[in-house]
């Protein structure tokens, strides 16, 4: 039955959405999000921190090998530190109950998960995909925006991939110039609610 | 009989996940199936494998290049010796759209094929191992997996199988070969930025609409799935696509189907690999690609031909008169002055490349001709046009020195320097508005490029209108070829007056856009006590005996009686009150002209009429010698009737933004512009060249109407 639901509120969004892009080197946008918690974050807040955005969403098969493998956890907890935010942000359309229990299930590591059907920082970077990761400098500019890591698949050990996000925060924390600033992100397609 | 063994889907990841995590699962539900055309195969024989994935209702699985999801069906081999796999074979996909996700993919169900080549010498029965694994997608996405095998016999005569039929089936639904279709890519503009548009062309076999290029799977760059269309002539196919780069340079070439629809439930696609070329195309203005070259020649080429149009003859025949007294002079001192006018030709035209970059800049859309907009502008030049034809009449002179007029009137006298250099800025922006039909092309290119060409081509245009005055400078020698100086000078430049009262006719009745019908009135009544004005000064103050002092008071408070109370009081003429283009103009008997909006247009076509656009101003002489000899004629006005086609009129003279957006979307700078939409409301519309003849507007018109000629004679 929710299945059903989920599939013709699918269909409804056939209408085209507004996505903004969020380009490697300008400004990132601007938002303000509650999270699963209730509390609010906006992106100006985290002024002079860097700032990960991950797009989430358990159902799809490349997600979950990363969280399932527990590979993601590792990495959230690794990076996210005093200087680093990590929002985990699922924008597709499932209700905020599912989300919230969800993070507590899988002990998701990231500073604050947000639950986003309505896309505002999903349109505002331009998801199209999960997982879709944007790495912001503590300049407030985008740093990286494209996969998690190179390697596209649904089992194995994410462990053995070149991950993209952990080099462009280490190599922000250092000071040192990103090698790969962009990247095309892989995944499952985002399905907004209108 | 060999066996072909059918092996239950294995799903390893279901195991995986269930152990993992208590998250609501789906099962693979597609079922994978290896099928073989033969029962065994002869030695040396390629064998055509299929994958057959059926999925079940609403799931879909996905092409060698996913698109913005998803991922490619991927197989593994394990194979006896003797036999090896070549790379899968993709029938041609489907594209879906879900918002602004686009994915290549297929439903209900697909055969992969692949050709299993078996060596000459290869004997015996072997097995065949395809592990075969996929993502499926409805909303959710699953990943599935299966280990397919067969055996294959490999015997002198081969023998075909019950599998035959599903092979050839699929096999119908590769893409052909397009390697004999002359297709060709090209970037559209350049290499910055992380975005960048490339053009895709080429003549269908069957119909246009429904034509597509799928790319194929890249790295370092994606071929975005969206497509737009260009307007393009005859039977050709223009397509807008949108390559992205992540890492290293940027693409030397595109690789894909094109694909074309000959029925609305048939598809064909072609593999093609086009080099993308970065020459400039030049598009809705017929031919290929230009490169930047030729638009240089055509930029040279009508600044060349601006010397002859009506707006800048009167300066002409100017330079004669100021060459035929140079003539006298030392060589040194010519070629001075033709270098002073050239720097002075060359400097407006870069004062209006940086104009146009700037108004590109802050992101409105440039037009040639726009200083037209403004009425100061209108009147200041007019006024100006008309002092120098009252120069010209010999009314006042203007005498060397840092008098006001100097500028304008210095032009027929001795030529100072600065008086020199202004005739070249007043040659240039006189020429503005005479989009010459080389101009045309040359200036639709030019404003769609980035600043650095769009100065190169403004100054090689410039050269084009300094050239004659250049070269004649240089070569001295010519201009003993000139009349002598004489008497007849006085009358050339009396009778030169005239075409430059013309000029100021020109400019005053544009007047009329800005004010209606008070413009020309008012500013008249200006010039008049212009004219008085000056010529007191001239007969009274400058050749005058006495009373100098009160003739110079009674021409000053003639001058600023006139300016107040013509232009300030009753004209505001700071303060423009548009009569609009509330005016279209009806000839009776003429052509029933409607107002144009993208909204007529629109109902028109819905209507399944024909529609012929012109877009106009009154600034435009091309445009209105274009309405006299080829639209507001008898036959002309018969065809539109005779098809019942829709005729739209756009007034540009104000410049609104909506013709400005329309303008640029067929890559013209200015106006002219006229479209033809045909019949058939899904065809593109047919632009014609800015030139006009009675001949090319008939014949567009005729194929306009040909969808209702034939249908007319079908029945």
């Amino acid at each position: 039955m929710k299945e059903t639901l989920i599939t013709l509120s699918g269909l409804a969004l056939s209408c085209a959405l507004a996505f903004a892009d969020a380009e490697v080197g300008k400004a990132a946008p601007d938002f303000t999000v509650k999270d699963i918690n209730g509390k609010t974050h906006n992106l100006s807040d985290y002024k002079g921190k860097i700032v990960v955005l991950e797009s989430y969403n358990l159902d799809c098969p490349y997600v979950a090998n990363h969280y399932n493998t527990g590979a993601m956890q590792e990495l959230q907890g690794n990076v996210t530190g005093k200087d680093v935010v990590w929002l985990t942000v699922n924008p597709n359309y499932s209700d905020a109950a599912k989300a919230k229990k969800e993070a507590e299930a899988n002990k998701i590591k990231a500073t604050a998960v947000v639950h986003d059907p309505a896309g505002r920082i999903g349109k505002a970077y331009g998801f199209k995909t999960t997982p879709h990761m944007v790495v912001i400098g503590k300049d407030g500019k985008v740093a990286y925006n494209g996969a998690i890591d190179d390697k596209a698949e649904t089992e194995g050990d994410p462990r053995s991939a070149k991950n993209y996000v952990k080099e462009a925060v280490a190599k922000l924390q250092a000071g040192e110039p990103i090698s790969v600033a962009k990247t095309k992100p892989y995944g499952c397609g985002i399905k907004y609610a209108n | 009989m060999l066996e072909l063994l059918k092996h239950p889907i294995y799903m390893r990841w279901l195991s995986i996940l269930l152990l993992l995590a208590a998250l609501p699962v789906h099962a693979a539900t597609t079922k994978a199936k290896l099928v073989l055309p033969v029962e065994n195969a002869a030695p040396g024989q390629t064998v055509l494998a299929g994958v057959h994935l059926k999925m079940a209702p609403g799931w879909h699985t996905y092409w060698r290049n996913a698109g913005d999801a998803g991922s490619p069906t991927e197989i593994k081999w394990t194979l006896p010796e003797g036999v090896t796999a070549g790379p899968i074979q993709w029938p041609i996909p489907e594209k879906a759209k879900l918002g602004d996700l686009v994915t290549y993919g297929y439903h209900d169900d697909v055969v992969l094929l692949v050709p299993l080549s078996v060596a000459a010498n290869a004997t015996g029965t072997g097995d065949l191992k395809a592990e075969v694994s996929w993502l499926e997608c409805e909303v959710q996405c699953v990943p599935g997996d299966a280990e397919l095998t067969a055996k294959l016999a490999i015997a002198p005569n081969p023998k075909p199988s019950a599998g035959v039929s599903l092979i050839e089936s699929w096999k119908a639904k590769l893409p052909k070969s397009g390697s004999d279709i002359p297709a060709k890519a090209q970037w559209l503009d350049g290499p910055g930025g992380e975005k960048r548009a490339i053009l895709i062309e080429w003549t269908p076999r069957d119909a246009k609409a429904g034509a597509d290029f799928f790319p194929y799977e890249t790295k370092g760059y994606a071929v975005g799935a969206s497509t737009e269309f260009l307007p393009a002539e005859g039977g050709k196919v223009r397509l807008k696509k949108f390559i992205e780069k992540f890492e290293g340079d940027w693409p030397k070439e595109v690789a894909g189907l094109l694909i074309e629809k000959p029925s609305p439930d048939a598809v064909q696609g072609y593999e093609t690999k086009l080099a993308i070329s970065s020459q400039k195309p030049v598009l809705g203005s017929g031919g290929g690609g230009q490169s930047l070259w030729v638009m240089l020649g055509f930029a040279f080429l009508g600044g060349l031909i601006l010397n002859v149009m009506p707006c800048v003859l009167p300066v002409i025949a100017l330079k004669v008169v100021g060459f035929v007294q140079q003539s006298k002079e030392a060589p040194a001192r010519v070629r001075t002055h033709g270098i002073i006018y050239s720097l002075g030709v060359l400097a407006s035209f870069l004062v209006m490349a940086l104009l146009v970059i700037a108004v590109k800049k802050t992101g409105q859309s440039a037009s040639w001709g726009m200083q037209f907009k403004n009425p100061i502008f209108v009147i200041v030049m007019t006024t100006l046009v008309t002092l120098v034809a009252l120069n010209l009449f010999g009314l006042f002179e203007v005498t060397l020195g840092g008098r006001t007029m100097q500028a304008a009137g210095d032009l027929a006298s001795k030529e100072g320097a600065t008086g020199v250099f202004f005739n070249g800025v007043l040659a240039t922006i006189l020429a503005t508005p005479c989009t010459a039909p080389f101009l045309a092309v040359a200036l639709g290119f030019a404003f769609a490029q980035p600043p650095l060409i769009i100065i190169v081509m403004f100054l090689t245009m410039a050269l084009g209108l300094a050239a004659p005055y250049l070269i004649l400078s240089w070569f001295p020698q010519w201009l003993k070829i000139l009349p002598k100086p004489g008497a007849w000078m006085e009358k050339f430049k009396i009778a030169m007056g005239f075409p430059m009262l013309a000029t100021a006719l020109w400019l005053l009745s544009i007047t009329h856009s800005h004010f209606g019908s008070n413009g020309p009135f008012w500013v008249g009544i200006f010039l008049i006590i212009v004219a008085l004005a000056v010529w007191i000064w001239g007969e009274f103050v400058q050749r005058g005996s006495g009373h100098r002092g009160l003739a110079l008071m009674a021409s000053l408070v003639l001058l600023l009686t006139g300016y107040g109370y013509a232009l300030e009081k009753e004209l505001d003429w700071r303060h423009p009150a548009p009569a609009g283009s509330a005016g279209i103009q009806r000839k009776p008997g003429g052509i029933p002209w409607e107002r144009w909006s993208p909204e007529a247009v629109a109902s028109a076509r819905a209507a399944g009429r024909p529609v012929f656009v012109d877009f106009t101003a009154e600034w435009c002489p091309t445009c209105k010698l274009n309405k006299k000899s080829s639209m507001e004629i008898a036959s002309v006005r018969k065809k539109l009737q005779e098809i019942n086609a829709v005729p739209l009129i756009g007034d540009y003279t104000l410049f609104p933004p909506a013709i400005t957006e329309e303008l640029k979307r067929y890559q013209r700078a200015g106006v002219p512009l006229n479209l033809v939409y045909p019949k058939d409301p899904n065809a593109e519309p047919v632009v014609l060249p800015p030139l006009l003849t009675p001949g090319i507007v008939l014949d567009a018109l005729e194929k306009a109407s040909r969808d209702t000629q034939v249908s007319a004679v079908a029945k």
